[in-house]
């Protein structure tokens, strides 16, 4: 079977570990470069120690410098349905295709024993490549990391365990799409799209709620308060903003209307608009997610996901065993 | 008879697809040894049957049961003991000739690849082409050299020879033949080609709209079967039960009837009947089983 595997799927893993080896040798000679901008190592800088002068500097060279690479690599988002949808789709949709499934389950191997070998070298090959981009990858964001913190779109979709299991959603998709559709590239399709829908809808309506998100509430500075200063009610950089905005002094939030009306009222006035604020007593409020739930809801995510993918492989399963196909 | 010596068994097998039913209500009983031709028109149900009987499908209703054992069960052994060869011979197209044998070797408890390189050595058929690349004639020999490499005790072919050239079908059908004469298999293969079943098979199955209207020995179905012609009569009413067709042309009747070979009355002129027409007669039967057809022959 091992031999039989891997003739018929050499080209998929070739073609794919090919892609992974050259983007990841990119990044670790761009990384390198990136990562020797910091002396004692990006991680010193992150945090309040940010501050420090040294710091500031190289975090201004790392943007002159490798900024682009950061804006580039939020395509790389993509890559674990590549990976997945490329290796599941012709997984039996080729099969089913050509006809040799009747050619493949007539031999001496029972097709239950065929199916969880093909799953499971081929789900193997998904994660371990996945693996190994999102290790590089994971390293070469350090120092971006350090500046803007893990749970932004483009360092948490593209770190640490959700990749893997993105990666396997896509592949379990596409097998099952396979299975129904019995054609490699509507499969593909199929996979592509479902990948898209889940992974947006996740991430915009299901990742915020996987905790009750932390509400920081203060007094509008009277003076000398900033535009800035004044939209960063929160601690550090690292924490996930997922709500901002102005409250009345009894801690109703106000509308975006009746911030308006204010700020008009203080421009009637002549006040200046902070001054203005603190008179009335309002409020800035902040929604967040401090920055050390990045594992929790890593965590959580890649369970959501791998669960899905579980079941959409216990679908194909089914499907075989009680010969549907 | 023990039950291994039935190749085959079928009890009430019915299969249904989404559509409807493909196949009902299927009860054969075939001998091991010899070759079983499978007959019918285009969407009978041959291959729901084939794919039942090798275990690619399951059925809807009633059990299969190949070589005395339920084919559901899909051990190694039981899928090592049959040979399946689908519909347009279908290979891994990209793979080598020598790489389908290593397939063949790789998937089997008992894969005799000397034989398979001496079959294909024979044909003249390279092992390192590429199986896309071998004419269809050159892909059916590669899947029956596989297929007959497994050392099958009941072979299984769908429509092997309908999508092949004359002089490949030929060649294709002396490779099966002289298997067949080395001993130890029983091969059952479907047609919708009538003709040429005389000379190579030796039990019959006849299946139309998904049910089967005719099965046994081709010799004692031939000596049951003979055609009488005699005057234009409506029916011969001695012998209403035995008739399966009826044709009237202007001043005589011809009925097929299934006697036993009883004395003709008088008037009425016996004739054997040949095989094709034989199976012919059965197909133009409606598919319940009631009642001879009677048709108008112009002239």
């Amino acid at each position: 079977m091992t031999w039989l595997i891997w003739r018929q799927h050499r080209t998929e893993v070739c073609v794919l570990g090919l892609l992974v080896g050259m983007f990841g040798i990119a990044l670790l000679v761009l990384g390198t470069q990136a990562h020797d901008l910091f002396p004692g190592g990006p991680a010193r800088c992150a945090g309040p120690a940010g501050v420090d002068e040294a710091c500031v500097a190289s975090f201004r060279r790392l943007d002159e410098g490798y900024g682009y690479v950061e804006n580039l690599l939020a395509a790389f988002y993509l890559v674990p349905v590549v990976i997945g949808a490329f290796l599941g789709a012709p997984l039996l949709a080729r099969e089913l295709e050509d006809g040799t499934w009747q050619l493949a389950w007539t031999q001496a191997v029972p097709r239950t024993r065929w199916l969880a070998a093909k799953l499971a070298a081929l789900a193997g090959v998904t994660v371990t490549l996945t693996a190994l981009f999102t290790a590089v990858l994971t390293w070469f964001r350090q120092p971006f990391d350090a500046w803007e913190g893990r749970f932004q779109y483009d360092a948490f979709d593209l770190e640490g365990l959700v990749p893997v299991a993105y990666a396997l959603f896509a592949f379990g998709v596409a097998t099952a799409a396979g299975a129904i559709l019995r054609r490699s590239l509507p499969a593909f399709g199929v996979a592509f799209g479902a990948f898209l829908a889940a992974r947006m809808s996740v991430a915009l309506l299901a990742r915020p709620a996987y905790a009750t998100p932390l509400t920081t509430m203060r007094p509008v500075p009277a003076g000398g308060a900033t535009a800035d200063a004044a939209h960063r009610p929160v601690r550090s950089v690292a924490d996930w903003v997922i709500e901002r905005g102005y409250a009345d002094a009894s801690g109703r939030r106000l509308s975006s209307t009746e911030y308006y009306q204010l700020e008009d009222a203080a421009n009637r006035a002549g006040t200046n608009l902070n001054q203005f604020l603190h008179a009335r007593g309002i409020q800035q409020f902040g929604v967040y997610h401090p920055a050390d739930r990045f594992w929790t809801f890593q965590l959580i995510e890649a369970a959501l996901f791998v669960a899905a993918a579980a079941a959409l492989i216990g679908v194909v399963v089914w499907r075989v065993r009680r010969r549907v196909i | 008879m023990t039950e291994t010596e039935f190749a085959l068994r079928t009890d009430g097998v019915g299969k249904r697809y989404r559509k409807g039913w493909a196949l009902r209500d299927c009860t054969l009983n075939l001998p091991a040894g010899g070759v079983i031709a499978l007959v019918g028109p285009n969407g009978a149900g041959k291959t729901t049957l084939l794919r039942l009987v090798v275990g690619l499908l399951a059925p809807s209703t009633g059990t299969v049961e190949v070589l005395g054992h339920d084919v559901t069960a899909s051990t190694p052994h039981t899928l090592s003991r049959v040979g399946f060869l689908a519909q347009d011979h279908p290979l891994y197209k990209r793979f080598t000739v020598a790489e389908m044998l290593r397939f063949g070797r790789a998937c089997n408890l008992r894969f005799d690849q000397g034989l398979a390189q001496r079959r294909l050595a024979k044909l003249g058929i390279p092992l390192d082409r590429r199986t896309g690349t071998l004419s269809g004639g050159q892909q059916a020999q590669v899947a029956l050299a596989l297929a007959l490499a497994k050392r099958p005790d009941l072979l299984v072919l769908d429509e092997p020879v309908a999508s092949l050239d004359p002089l490949a079908r030929h060649e294709f059908l002396q490779v099966l033949m002289g298997a067949v004469a080395e001993g130890g298999v029983t091969v059952l293969f479907s047609s919708h080609v009538v003709h040429e079943l005389e000379r190579v098979c030796d039990h019959l199955v006849v299946l139309n709209q998904g049910r089967v209207t005719l099965t046994g020995d081709i010799d004692a179905l031939l000596a049951e079967h003979r055609l009488l012609v005699g005057p234009r009569t409506a029916t011969d009413p001695d012998r209403a039960g035995a008739v399966v067709e009826a044709v009237h042309s202007d001043r005589h009747t011809t009925l097929l009837v299934r006697d036993g070979g009883l004395p003709a009355a008088p008037g009425w002129q016996a004739q054997p009947v040949a095989l094709e027409d034989l199976v012919l007669a059965y197909l133009r039967r409606p598919s319940e089983p009631s009642g001879a057809v009677t048709s108008e022959v112009a002239a």
